[in-house]
């Protein structure tokens, strides 16, 4: 946290930056439903707090909280950690712990002042509660695939710009940018299936009631399955990987 | 110091970068992939966008697409030539900069042409983009388009290079700028995406006159596409104006730049 902490000016950038793209969303979607048929199925005040929304969770979404892995095996320190009692991997989640939860705080000053520029639409308490559960699935797919690319350096040294491209990918195929629902129609049918959905499109659509109470349970399921598949590539490639390193040790 | 020598040095600065990505092909065929895909997102989020809502301020996405592609190439040409004097800071918080000080060598010549790894590629990208966009927009290509189009990516690209320079330029006096470098990037690539007409008046006048972003692509393009309504008092052709302002932009940060310099022998000696 103190390493966070002092790097004062990410903090103001991070706030900064995220105040100027709402007002960018604003302008855009307003000029937008201006001069064309606005849609039924999503007002302009709910597109405007789905995308707002969007850049909230983008804060925590974004974050790679393994990073460190990657920086391990780049140095190659990680082979030290594997000799102490502890449990590696479990050593590098609670390390990218702190980051998380530093950028889960700025979601406060960031949401005040959003408030400032836009109005946005709450929810029932009911369905911000599942909103929270399904974020909080879709942080974990994140966080899995995060985790997968990191792992992927115990073959390969450079990944960041394959990070990069996977963070772009996820942002416009996850609805994080545009909402999945004003994809072509063919094409929505199979973005909502793929696990950037999972991460962003999920817990918006119910946020904003795009998805009703009836199928909050399907959309929850399509997330958790998500889980459970890249949770278990995860183990295998982590397995794997470490194995390596002993060989590469001994 | 002659400009044969400088030539010369320049020459060196390219046939060094080029072996650099020759040695690290595969990590030069990843950030290729990378500029593609951002590129590639940002122009397929605008043509999903405007499958759904045709226009936008009257401009629909065979427009939008040009005016991206303009914009791209300015950016894509200050980037190849004048990314390394992004790093001006590092050079003065590493204290590398004081040995650029005392080399026979104008100091800002010898910042441009730092060998990196650097490579036209995105240039490359840039201008296949354009004349995709250019066929696929239907923009006349009479005489004044192919005369002012180079001028005009030159033009951009100084406008450019003045915000770049500016920026390394203040560090001299405060050690991070990296923060204000960020938050500068970002409104010019998310506020030059759109025509500047759909913003309220004040951030019109302020990418026109403050920060004249609006001459890297927008004038330009309404130029070509012939747009009228341009949503701040100026006449159509003012978007042939960009080389001048791009020209002018430089000059004053190459001033605060100078200006700059002195300051920091003032202290550092």
């Amino acid at each position: 946290m103190a390493r966070e902490a002092t790097y004062r000016f990410e903090v103001f950038t991070a706030i900064g930056s995220l105040v100027v793209r709402v007002f960018l969303l604003r302008t855009v979607w307003t000029a937008l439903y201006a001069h064309n048929g606005a849609p039924a199925d999503l007002p302009l005040h709910a597109v405007i707090t789905y995308s707002t929304v969007a850049l909230l969770m983008g804060l925590v979404l974004d974050i790679d909280q393994t990073r460190l892995l990657h920086d391990k095996l780049h140095d190659g320190s990680i082979a030290t950690d594997f000799m102490k009692p502890i449990s590696v991997p479990l050593y590098f989640f609670s390390d990218g712990t702190g980051e998380v939860l530093f950028h889960a705080v700025l979601i406060v000053p960031s949401l005040l002042l959003a408030l400032l520029l836009v109005h946005l639409d709450v929810p029932d308490p009911l369905t911000v509660a599942v909103f929270f559960v399904s974020f909080l699935l879709g942080y974990s797919v994140g966080f899995c695939l995060n985790f997968i690319l990191n792992c992927t350096a115990f073959w390969t040294l450079e990944i960041s710009a394959v990070q990069l491209i996977v963070t772009w990918v996820t942002d416009l195929l996850g609805g994080q940018l545009v909402p999945l629902v004003f994809f072509p129609v063919a094409l929505q049918s199979v973005l909502m299936f793929l696990p950037f959905a999972a991460m962003f499109s999920t817990p918006l659509l119910i946020f904003v009631g795009r998805i009703p109470p009836a199928q909050w349970a399907a959309a929850l399921a399509v997330q958790a399955l998500w889980l459970v598949i890249l949770a278990g590539v995860s183990v295998v490639m982590w397995r794997a990987g470490s194995k390596r390193v002993i060989v590469q040790g001994g | 110091m002659t400009p044969r020598v400088m030539a010369q040095v320049y020459r060196e600065y390219w046939r060094v970068n080029v072996l650099t990505t020759l040695e690290y092909r595969e990590n030069f065929l990843l950030w290729f992939a990378f500029t593609i895909v951002y590129h590639g997102t940002a122009i397929a989020a605008l043509a999903v966008v405007l499958a759904r809502f045709p226009s936008m301020n009257g401009w629909d996405f065979r427009e939008m697409a040009f005016l991206y592609a303009l914009w791209m190439m300015s950016h894509a040409l200050h980037n190849t030539l004048f990314s390394a004097v992004g790093d001006i800071p590092e050079h003065v918080r590493e204290g590398e900069f004081d040995r650029f000080l005392v080399r026979p060598l104008d100091p800002l010549f010898q910042a441009i042409t730092t060998p990196g790894q650097i490579f036209p590629d995105e240039l490359i990208l840039a201008i296949a983009t354009f004349v995709a966009a250019t066929i696929y927009s239907h923009v006349t290509v009479d005489l004044t388009f192919v005369l002012f189009v180079p001028l005009i990516v030159a033009g951009g690209a100084l406008i450019d290079l003045g915000f770049n320079l500016a920026i390394s330029t203040a560090a001299f006096w405060v050690i991070r700028v990296d923060t204000l470098r960020w938050i500068v990037l970002q409104l010019e690539q998310e506020f030059t995406r759109y025509p500047v007409s759909i913003y309220t008046r004040g951030v019109r006048l302020l990418l026109t006159f403050v920060f004249p972003f609006a001459f890297m692509n927008y004038f330009p393009a309404a130029y070509f596409l012939h747009k009228t309504n341009l949503g701040i008092d100026l006449p159509p052709a003012a978007g042939l104006l960009t080389p001048l302002i791009g020209v002018v932009f430089a000059a004053m940060a190459y001033v605060f730049w100078r200006y700059g310099l002195n300051h920091y022998q003032g202290v550092g000696h």
